[in-house]
């Protein structure tokens, strides 16, 4: 009897271990042509008027469809028609206002979703879809504008004609009566509407008026804020009675619906059959179809490669995307050939990455790796209201920068904290955007110590002793990364500036300290970053501009920049369209940000891509769009690949199993034996 | 023993009250509605916007005192909504909390409930083993094996785990979890086996002491005299004996299979209510954070009464009161 236990235990065991397998998916997929990736922080919302990290982004992206687009493979950075059958034009309007006139594509229908059943004439015919149409853009720009969405981006479509002023319309009636809050939410934008600013003139076609010139307008339509909205959609997820919210629930015209939303573990996302590009792929819409044209370079990078050019999108039916809250477990999985695509993480980045190019050992197995300047820059500030390093300092103040500047070399910081993963940054502006001019050298952002020492004794600061005090002048570098890497990272300037006798202090605090800290205005030097909404030197001047002062207006101009010169030449740049004046007036900013130098620029990073070999149509576009309908895999590869890499290693197992018995079986005999 | 669990109830009503209160203090200590919404609606939102959400979430309100309309004020909103159980929605989403506590109680308890099972009977199960092995070597080696898994700490078996049997030997999937009945085993079977191996030695050298204590006592050797065999004696009187000991770290453990593992479930992405409130802690989400707090506390009073009426339970000679 004992025996047979024994014997059945040992079976079971061996028979559980046959069926060990680490692949995290169900084994029917791997034929399927399902692209797998991670996302690191689950999204907070899929309302496409709030939705504004990368991680909401990675959903609404492929179920939201956007008026226009960026070109996948053009840089610098083209927009195209997306549901819109062109890009408008501004048209000017009497007292400075300027018009844009969209015409959306007829043969649009939103996704299915038993929404559209809902009242009205789609209960009657009992559908589950319809048309989009103008008024759908329209309905989701007053969403923006409604202060209970509360969407990050309000501020921005207040410059059209109208929309504030509807926004505040809407909060005094639902304040004022209790009944208007509980009707249907298009009737009340219809009650408390019309917006001046937003003419629907016909079933396709919707301009925008806004109330002073603004060209970056046209990249807002190419993000999802600006999406066509079924109102039955957010009249029907409420949230109420079981219902989803419509910020769980979207609902678009997109080329993917949403299938499955857990959002701490799993979402899916399949093919939407409604879709124009799918529905009609022999109208060859520009962002429905692979494109036939890219830049130098994609060829040979297999981006042009003539099985897709011209081809309707999008090639794979599903995308999987799996919640990974820890980097190297998902970098391990990765590895294992079960996510698609990659970054580079820190602790295996030797590993992995060999002078810049993939190690042999990654080439061998046929992993790719796409390099691109992401659109955004890091760099030191300095608080300019602070009496000692700000403009209250006069020219003092500012060859004290100027100095600090040239003490710090971007080059070795990058080296040393980002592998090597950037350039050094010369202006605010990125490679890739308007402005920026390859043969440009700041003269204050080349490593230069004997010059800083000079400007320090012209500042009045001789081998940076404060006369006041006798001491090294004393400064306060302020944080609120409290982690051992963060404050190895900024002992890296402290020993710049220690080097030019300054003695800088790290004022490390937790992150909420340190956003009060610069609310109070109790700061000098600060380390930020900024990454672009949209491909223009206005959104990286802006941050530099005096109306945009965190002291005097909470805005994102941290430094607490203010220059009458520069902010009367950042209108005037804002406000043209990208030609020789617009460079000049940059050119003469430029001049302004590298005399006055509220900013030490650092570097512009550069993203590293990993892909599995079976990856194909895959450029990076460094913002946060998605490009999911041109890419394609090969799963019959991939499976075999999978295959190869992660067949289990048993033995051990098998091992332990006997080292058991062998250690355990003698004792418990010998026991007996003797007990006898 | 009503009486006693009627005042146990009231004082643990108390104890829920002052945590209340002090995570309120420490919350609203270090964090201001400004940085609330910030992390809820993103660091490049224009100052209209965090204004908008401050108002749209309650948090314009006075914290402690309102002389005009007293109940008007978020601490008094805090003790209302968590006493009357509704919890509201969270700051960070917007989800109703009860949604999510319903969505994440299956995989917590998907993890906790096997792995204190297993726990259990496998932490008794090997120290009655050892214990009837006492004073040989199968003993000797068995507690040093223990003392040698009780000195590490549970993160290195998660990362070792992790490394070993996920990446090297591949024999489950690294980290993840499927709720689907066909995969979620494999998710499932790593973070039990690490945790049962960081946990069961200390489990064995527990039940180890408590049963070698008991097979020294007159009984046992009443029960040889009669000619009871060793492992009857072990299974039927050493066992039962020794029940009350085991009571107190079982009876305690139960309440909190519920608020998940926040290690495990944080490394292993397992998508329960232990990586949720380690969520609600990253994101500056207060309305989440206490939701879990409070129900922790709960767990913790519940407990302790359970633990006490069960002394009673299963111990004639335990009166309470």
């Amino acid at each position: 009897m004992r025996r047979r236990l024994l014997g059945t235990a040992l079976a079971m065991g061996a028979l559980l271990l046959a069926a060990c397998t680490n692949n995290p998916y169900p084994d029917e997929d791997s034929s399927r042509k399902i692209l797998y990736s991670e996302i690191a922080e689950p999204p907070k919302t899929l309302d496409p008027a709030v939705a504004y990290s990368t991680a909401d982004h990675a959903v609404t992206g492929p179920v939201y469809e956007t008026l226009l687009e960026y070109h996948f493979l053009i840089r610098p950075y083209v927009l195209i028609p997306g549901i819109a059958t062109r890009v408008p034009a501004a048209q000017p309007l009497p007292g400075g206002r300027v018009a844009y006139r969209f015409e959306l594509r007829d043969d649009l229908l939103f996704e299915d979703d038993p929404c559209f059943a809902l009242g009205g004439e789609g209960e009657r015919e009992g559908r589950t879809t319809r048309s989009v149409r103008a008024a759908d853009v329209a309905f989701e720009l007053m969403r923006i504008a409604d202060p209970e969405v509360n969407s990050p981006v309000v501020t921005t479509f207040w410059k059209i004609e109208g929309m504030r002023e509807f926004g505040e319309r809407l909060a005094s009636r639902r304040e004022a009566d209790p009944g208007f809050a509980e009707l249907r939410i298009d009737r009340q934008y219809q009650a408390a509407g019309p917006v001046e600013g937003l003419r629907v003139l016909s079933e396709t076609e919707l301009e925008i008026v806004l109330s002073a010139a603004y060209p970056q307008m046209l990249y807002w339509f190419a993000m999802q804020f600006a999406t066509p909205v079924p109102w039955e959609a957010v009249a029907h997820y409420d949230g109420k009675e079981g219902r989803d919210a419509f910020a769980e629930h979207p609902v678009g015209a997109g080329p993917f619906r949403l299938v499955r939303y857990q959002k701490r573990s799993r979402i899916a996302l399949e093919r939407s059959p409604n879709w124009y590009g799918i529905r009609h792929p022999e109208a060859r819409a520009p962002a429905a179809t692979y494109p036939t044209e890219g830049e130098p370079g994609d060829e040979a990078l297999g981006r042009l490669d003539p099985a897709y050019l011209g081809r309707a999108l999008p090639f794979i039916e599903r995308v999987e995307l799996r919640y990974e809250k820890e980097t190297i477990p998902a970098f391990n999985k990765f590895l294992q050939g079960y996510y698609d695509a990659s970054g580079v993480i820190q602790e295996s980045f030797d590993k992995i990455i060999h002078e810049g190019n993939l190690s042999a050992e990654m080439q061998a197995i046929g992993m790719r790796l796409e390099k691109s300047i992401v659109p955004s820059v890091y760099y030191l500030g300095f608080n300019m209201d602070d009496p000692e390093v700000g403009r209250r300092a006069g020219e003092r103040g500012r060859k004290l920068r100027q100095a600090m500047s040239l003490a710090v070399d971007a080059r070795e910081f990058t080296r040393i904290f980002a592998n090597g993963r950037g350039i050094p940054a010369e202006t605010p502006i990125p490679p890739g955007l308007f402005g920026y001019e390859e043969g440009y050298r700041n003269p204050y952002r080349e490593l230069d110590l004997a010059r800083a020492q000079r400007l320090l004794s012209e500042a009045g600061y001789p081998n940076g002793i404060d006369p006041g005090t006798g001491k090294p002048l004393h400064l306060s570098f302020d944080t609120g990364d409290t982690s051992a890497r963060g404050r190895l990272r900024y002992l890296f300037f402290v020993e710049a500036w220690r080097k030019i006798g300054l003695d800088v202090e790290i004022a490390a605090t937790d992150y909420n300290q340190f956003q009060d800290k610069v609310r109070r205005g109790a700061y000098q030097i600060f380390f930020w970053g900024w990454v672009a909404d949209y491909p223009d030197p206005e959104n990286f001047l802006f941050l530099l501009w005096g109306p945009m002062a965190r002291s005097a207006s909470s805005g994102p101009n941290t430094a607490n920049f203010s220059d009458p010169r520069f902010d009367e030449l950042f209108l005037a740049m804002r406000d043209r369209a990208n030609d020789q004046r617009r460079l000049e007036l940059i050119r003469e900013m430029r001049a302004i940000l590298e005399r006055e130098r509220p900013w030490i620029e650092l570097f512009h990073p550069e993203s590293y891509g990993l892909y599995q070999p079976w990856v194909r149509n895959v450029k990076p576009l460094g913002m946060s769009f998605s490009t999911l309908k041109y890419q394609d895999v090969d799963p019959e590869l991939r499976a075999r690949l999978r295959e190869e890499w992660n067949r289990p290693v048993r033995w051990p197992a098998y091992a332990m199993a006997a080292l058991v018995v062998v250690l355990v079986i003698p004792g418990v005999v010998t026991f007996f034996r003797e007990r006898q | 023993m009503g009486a006693y669990v009627v005042r146990r109830i009231a004082y643990g009503f108390l104890v829920v009250l002052g945590v209340l209160l002090f995570l309120f203090v420490l919350f609203f200590g270090a964090v201001t509605p400004e940085d609330m919404a910030r992390r809820a609606i993103g660091e490049k939102a224009p100052p209209e916007a965090v204004a908008q959400w401050i108002v749209n979430h309650g948090y314009h309100r006075p914290r402690l005192w309102n002389p005009e309309h007293p109940a008007d004020t978020l601490l008094f909103d805090h003790f209302r909504s968590m006493l009357s159980f509704d919890f509201g929605r969270s700051d960070a989403d917007d989800v109703p909390i009860e949604r999510r506590l319903r969505e994440g109680i299956a995989p917590s308890l998907s993890l906790t409930l096997p792995l204190f099972l297993l726990g259990l009977f496998g932490g008794i199960a090997l120290s009655l083993f050892v214990a009837y092995f006492r004073d040989t070597y199968i003993d000797t080696v068995g507690v040093a094996l223990c003392v040698l898994g009780m000195s590490v700490s549970i993160v290195i078996y998660i990362i070792g785990g992790q490394y070993l049997i996920g990446k090297l030997l591949r024999w489950f999937p690294i980290s993840g979890f499927d709720s689907s009945p066909a995969v979620i085993l494999r998710f499932l079977a790593l973070p039990i086996s690490v945790a049962l191996a960081a946990g069961i030695g200390e489990s064995v050298r527990f039940y180890r002491t408590v049963f070698l204590e008991e097979t020294n006592r007159d009984y046992v050797r009443t029960a040889r005299a009669k000619g009871c065999g060793d492992g009857r004696v072990m299974s039927r009187h050493v066992l039962r004996n020794a029940l009350i000991p085991i009571l107190t770290r079982v009876v305690m453990a139960i309440p909190f299979l519920f608020t998940g593992s926040i290690l495990l479930e944080s490394f292993f992405g397992i998508p329960g209510l232990g990586s949720m409130t380690v969520d609600a802690i990253n994101g500056n989400d207060f309305a989440t954070l206490r939701v879990m707090v409070f129900i922790g506390s709960l767990a913790f009073v519940a407990g302790q009464i359970l633990t006490d009426v069960s002394y009673a339970l299963v111990d004639p000679r335990v009166r309470l009161g």
